[in-house]
């Protein structure tokens, strides 16, 4: 897992607005989306979701807020913006190209 | 076993002024953590023990930089891009240095050339020119090294820690030849009693310096 690890946090930025496209969250969650959707494989540190954050905030693809919920807790929480869905998008389409070439780069290799 | 977390988040981000916010996120979400760990049954002492692990390295956020490998999203991904290392300015000027080198060198010839003809004077007023055309070409066109460079990737170099030995060589060496030019001097004058042109030695010992100095600049470019 580990070159794949690799590989896909080098697409952090995008899997990040991928969550956020969904719905509003906040940084313990998202991880946890993202460790239940790859069935525990993939697990961002702390230090790498919040240094993405940053990033995709400065950049103006994402906007913070604070917020309760429940038990006193303050969480802090991010909202895509709509140069943030734009990102996105072009992230995935990006990604999905890239897969198609790899996949077919590939497979080449495979019918030889 | 929260408190120490507590404890624990506010010892990492300690002697940092105003992080109070990244403290309070990141301390938010190792509880979350902690909380979620204990409730799929993990003893306090793993749940705490994987907390930590999962916070990673704070100095990416303290440092306000990512770390390579994260680059915008909009830029070329994943590598850094390399420095540029030759402008035109840079090749001149490595160029105008050797060109000193190359005059320190030469710079004796006129001496014998004019011997010949007797006229000691000219002679020596020209390796005077010729070394101090050589000395001010070196001046203007120090090495590059010193001045401008990018302070991005001087961390990727142990450069500054290089120069500092250089420097030490560089005088080292320098020291070295004035002492030996001084005794040749004495040695050269005594036994030929030719007090009226030993002294001579001096500027070529100043030619010698100057041509050693660069040889070192140089070797550090390269």
């Amino acid at each position: 897992m580990s070159i794949a690890g690799d590989l896909i946090r080098g697409h952090t930025d995008a899997v990040i607005l991928a969550r956020l496209l969904r719905s509003d969250s906040y940084g313990y969650e998202i991880n946890k989306t993202i460790s239940a959707i790859s069935s525990g494989r993939l697990e961002l540190k702390e230090a790498t979701l919040y240094t993405a954050f940053k990033r995709l905030e400065e950049q103006g693809l994402i906007t913070s807020y604070w917020g309760d919920s429940g038990a006193g807790a303050r969480r802090r929480y991010y909202a895509i913006t709509p140069a943030g869905q734009l990102a996105s998008r072009r992230l995935t389409k990006e990604w999905q190209e890239t897969k198609e070439i790899m996949d077919k780069l590939l497979e080449v290799e495979e019918e030889t | 076993m929260r408190e120490q977390l507590a404890q624990y988040v506010e010892l990492l981000f300690a002697g940092n002024g105003d992080v109070e916010d990244i403290k309070e996120e990141i301390l938010q979400n190792t509880l979350d953590r902690y909380d979620d760990l204990i409730a799929q049954g993990k003893s306090p002492q793993d749940a705490y023990r994987l907390s930590i692990t999962g916070i990673g390295d704070v100095n990416e956020i303290i440092n306000g930089k990512a770390a390579p490998g994260y680059t915008q999203e909009n830029q070329a991904p994943t590598y850094a891009p390399m420095p540029e290392f030759e402008g035109t300015a840079a090749v001149v000027s490595r160029m105008m240095r050797a060109i000193a080198i190359f005059l320190y060198i030469v710079s004796p010839i006129p001496l014998f050339l004019f011997d010949r003809l007797g006229w000691d004077e000219v002679g020596v007023c020209c390796l005077l020119i010729i070394v101090g055309i050589a000395t001010a070409l070196l001046l203007l066109f120090k090495s590059p090294k010193a001045k401008e460079q990018p302070q991005e990737y001087t961390e990727y170099t142990d450069r500054p820690r290089n120069s500092g030995s250089q420097r030490e060589l560089k005088k080292s060496v320098g020291k070295l030849i004035s002492t030996v030019g001084l005794v040749l001097y004495f040695i050269i004058s005594f036994s030929t009693g030719a007090w009226f042109i030993t002294w001579l030695i001096f500027p070529i010992i100043g030619a010698v310096k100057g041509v050693v100095n660069s040889c070192i600049d140089l070797r550090e470019d390269y």
